[in-house]
């Protein structure tokens, strides 16, 4: 088998066996997985246990994640800043007086960051009380941490990759894309109250959706050089997230709080995923139609057939979501966390007008469509310096 | 006439401490609530008689469609240094009036107990200083590192391996890092306008805030009190309540106590006029500035303690009836010797049986006292008085704690009857409800001489000067004994 990765990058990828991945990836890819899928069993934890504490299994989950990213860019900074190797010394880049990869730096602050929000989040405990919300201050100080470490191992992954031959790039893009949904999964667990089916028919939930997401989308795609690159990662995302939703109900769980409205006897998982991969394709198709025209046009485009497509596709989505067809193990319409009291199960299974009014409504459209021409133009920008990330 | 709001379920004092009857077993229990809600209490149940093997303790919601589904209990067995102690924890998940069940499971067979505990978040908590300085220095440091690997990012990192930056590359990352630092400043510039405003929304919507009660007096000596709106209830509805049920027979106990001295005591029952309003026809009043607590319970069982200030002149006043009573003390000085000996009237005495250790806070102690003679034989004419053997208040000399305990505790009787209520038929304790509280059965022993001691288990909530009315009914007569102590 040829030699993957060229000679002269750092690290000493020369003692590695000629067709292996680095370590550090496989590393940077175990930690992010641990805590994106931590992050979805702490989320099913809250609502079919309640009992908070720091020891959960789910809490474990993305402790370890961050401290095994932490600890393994910690140790490419320190064998890269005291190798006596040159051409490891000048191959990455310098914070500080150290040397190393840039996504090593950013994943060690983001561990730093997960780390500050911890006894950020004790206080706030004491003094507003245990979790009732996703987004705390301290739970968005620990957000920030987990997004630093996930980008971090992507710019990790990407710097590697960019610098790999074929064969090596080809494996390396497949670790990529994958790690890829992972992030897009991570990020929809985040914004996961705004992507139940009841807000299909608002506008609120294509805000949302194009908020964000196609900056993520746009850059991997187009940072993994593959044709159908959104589409893979959007449709990785959708595996993942029914694969919770199928396998999670499996395990036998009872609620250690009260009041118990709802009698679980299991696991309850997050809802189907939302059909991203059909606007991801439209987005594809665009990109690579229009990938020699100015960036805004390419953005603007972009939005317009991601939005389209995604409109097309959720509205009679949404509908069949909320009908009695929905309320099965495989779509999961049936699962209610233990707080929920039957008497308000009606309301998963009905539209919410989150705009009062048809004025509302269409302007909601409005900054859908404005925040998806700014995120994907932010996306494209991004996109295109991941693609010539060497260090 | 003034008003001013304060606190809930006593003032100051939001720890339950209870003895009661689970079954066969007798406990004596302390909640400590927690400050913020939802929050972890803590609790400690010791037992009276030996052989518990194990306690299964749960806490859910007196009233309400909550109260059908408690969760599963949690299992606690006896600590390992004594057989007869129980200690653990309980998740509060919301404010209201919750009831913690406890199940005695041993050797006499099992037996249950609901204890009433009111939950309501108290205060948000201020940064500690320490934990202030580290928060901020990460957070400096953080902001440093990130805008300088920002920087070293758009300088090197599209560089290939060996090559060096120019010095265009150079300037051009550092107007990135600039960009960067603005753009991170701005972010934390925003984060602290939201965390400001959410802490605050929070806050405003889970810390328990007294309904205001209005205290106004007419040229006929009469006192007219009115129970203002309280957002925090009328948002609880279903797990608070807003109608009122009797405890002890009333719908309100008003205590007027002159400041500062605390040397006029008065202890009355209102008679509800509305919806919202009660009136008195005052005793005779010895003028001066009065604290006003009013006692209520909720019809769900929680319990609210009215706060109010008044000016009250010199009353002639109607003589006291049925209920009502007064007491006259010495001023209430930092400088006042703690007495172990109360005079009564008829030249009786109520002895203060205290053990010889200092008084400390947050923590159970038992509080008896017994009633004497003029020759020093403990008396056989004590009654009860609302139906309990007696009754105590405790307050601080700075008024910031009142407590009005009884011998079964700090918890109100009312709130007590609904919980055991919700115990079923299918609850292992075959008891009544409420009969095995020790002053609902000594009410029901009227017609046996009553002992002659009555003792209250209770817990001073912080260090200070306390003073303690306690009061029991001796031959038709309520007397009140006035008591001082210094707590460390």
């Amino acid at each position: 088998m040829a030699q993957t990765v060229s000679r002269s990058v750092p690290y000493d990828l020369s003692r590695e066996r000629a067709s292996a991945i680095p370590w550090f990836i496989w590393s940077g890819i175990v930690a992010v997985s641990s805590i994106a899928f931590g992050l979805y069993w702490d989320i099913s934890w809250h609502q079919t246990i309640g009992r908070d504490t720091f020891w959960t299994p789910a809490h474990l989950a993305i402790h370890f994640g961050g401290i095994l990213a932490a600890f393994t860019c910690s140790y490419l900074i320190f064998s890269n800043t005291f190798s006596r190797d040159p051409a490891a010394q000048s191959a990455g880049v310098r914070v500080w007086g150290f040397r190393g990869p840039v996504g090593a730096f950013l994943t060690a602050w983001g561990g730093v960051t997960m780390l500050t929000s911890a006894p950020f989040d004790n206080w706030w405990h004491n003094s507003f009380g245990l979790d009732v919300e996703i987004l705390s201050p301290p739970h968005v100080v620990l957000g920030i941490g987990i997004l630093a470490v996930s980008t971090g191992v992507v710019l990790l992954l990407v710097s590697v990759m960019n610098r790999a031959d074929s064969d090596a790039r080809a494996k390396l893009s497949r670790l990529f894309l994958y790690l890829c949904g992972v992030l897009i999964f991570q990020h929809m667990i985040l914004v996961s109250e705004y992507n139940d089916p009841t807000l299909m028919h608002s506008a609120i939930f294509y805000t949302v959706a194009a908020l964000g997401t196609p900056t993520l989308l746009v850059a991997y795609a187009r940072a993994s050089g593959h044709r159908y690159g959104a589409t893979i990662i959007a449709s990785i995302y959708m595996l993942l997230t029914a694969a919770g939703l199928w396998i999670l109900p499996l395990f036998s769980a009872h609620p250690r709080l009260g009041p118990v409205y709802t009698n679980v006897t299991h696991m309850v998982p997050m809802a189907f995923p939302i059909l991203l991969a059909p606007a991801a394709f439209g987005l594809d198709v665009v990109l690579n139609r229009f990938s020699n025209r100015s960036r805004w046009l390419q953005a603007v485009l972009a939005a317009t057939a991601y939005l389209a497509i995604l409109v097309i596709v959720s509205w009679p989505w949404g509908d069949f979501m909320i009908s009695p067809a929905a309320r099965n193990w495989f779509f999961g319409q049936n699962y209610f966390a233990y707080q929920v009291p039957p008497s308000e199960y009606h309301l998963a299974w009905e539209f919410e007008r989150f705009e009062p009014t048809r004025a509302q409504f269409a302007m909601g459209f409005v900054y859908a469509w404005v925040s998806g021409v700014a995120s994907f133009f932010v996306g494209i920008i991004f996109g295109n310096w991941l693609s010539r990330l060497r260090r | 006439m003034t008003l001013a709001p304060v606190c809930a379920a006593h003032v100051g004092s939001p720890d339950v401490y209870f003895q009661g009857d689970a079954g066969p077993y007798h406990l004596v229990v302390m909640i400590r609530t927690p400050q913020m809600i939802p929050g972890v209490a803590e609790f400690e149940i010791s037992s009276d008689t030996p052989g518990i093997r194990e306690i299964k303790i749960v806490p859910l919601y007196i009233a309400g469609e909550g109260s059908k589904y408690p969760p599963p209990p949690d299992i606690v067995n006896p600590s390992a240094g004594d057989p007869q102690f129980f200690s653990g924890k309980l998740w509060l998940m919301g404010s209201g009036s919750w009831q913690v069940r406890i199940e005695a499971n041993g050797d006499k067979g099992s037996g249950t107990v609901a204890v009433p505990v009111p939950a309501y978040a108290r205060n948000t908590l201020a940064m500690q200083r320490g934990l202030g300085f580290l928060l901020f220095g990460l957070m400096l440091l953080l902001v440093i590192a990130i805008v300088s690997i920002v920087g070293a990012a758009k300088r090197e990192g599209q560089l290939q391996s060996g090559e060096q930056p120019t010095p265009r590359q150079r300037r051009s990352a550092r107007l990135v890092m600039a960009a960067a630092l603005v753009a991170v400043v701005g972010i934390l510039a925003l984060g602290n306008m939201w965390w400001r405003v959410s802490a605050a929304k929070r806050a405003n919507r889970m810390i328990y805030v007294a309904p205001k009660l209005g205290v106004t007096l007419d040229p006929a000596g009469r006192m007219n009190l009115e129970i203002g709106d309280s957002k925090w209830h009328s948002s609880r509805a279903d797990i608070v309540g807003t109608a009122l049920i009797p405890d002890h027979g009333h719908l309100m106990h008003l205590f007027l106590i002159r400041e500062p001295a605390m040397d006029r005591f008065y202890h009355l029952h209102p008679d509800r006029s509305g919806l919202t309003t009660f009136t008195d026809d005052l005793p005779p009043i010895a003028g001066g500035h009065y604290k006003v607590f009013a006692d209520i319970v909720r019809a769900s069982g929680f319990p609210d303690t009215l706060v109010a200030d008044v000016d009250l002149p010199d009353l002639p006043g109607k003589p006291l009836t049925g209920d009502d009573a007064e007491a006259n003390a010495p001023a209430l000085t930092e400088s006042a010797r703690p007495n172990t000996s109360a005079p009564l009237s008829n030249g009786a005495r109520m002895i203060w049986e205290r053990e010889a250790m200092p008084l400390v806070s947050d923590r159970l102690l038992w509080f008896k006292f017994r009633v004497e003679d003029t020759s020093g034989q403990p008396v056989t004419s004590l009654e009860p008085y609302m139906g309990m053997a007696g009754h105590a208040e405790f307050i601080r000399s700075d008024f910031s704690v009142f407590a009005h305990v009884h011998p079964d505790g700090s918890i109100p009787m009312a709130a007590y009857t609904l919980a055991e209520a919700t115990l079923g038929a299918d609850s292992s304790s075959d008891k009544a409800p409420a009969e095995d509280m020790p002053g609902m059965a000594m009410m029901k022993s009227s017609g046996t001489p009553m002992p002659s001691e009555v003792s209250f288990p209770y817990g001073f909530p912080k260090p200070g000067l306390y003073r303690i009315f306690v009061q029991v009914k001796r031959a038709g007569k309520i007397e009140t004994g006035v008591f001082d102590a210094k707590v460390n």
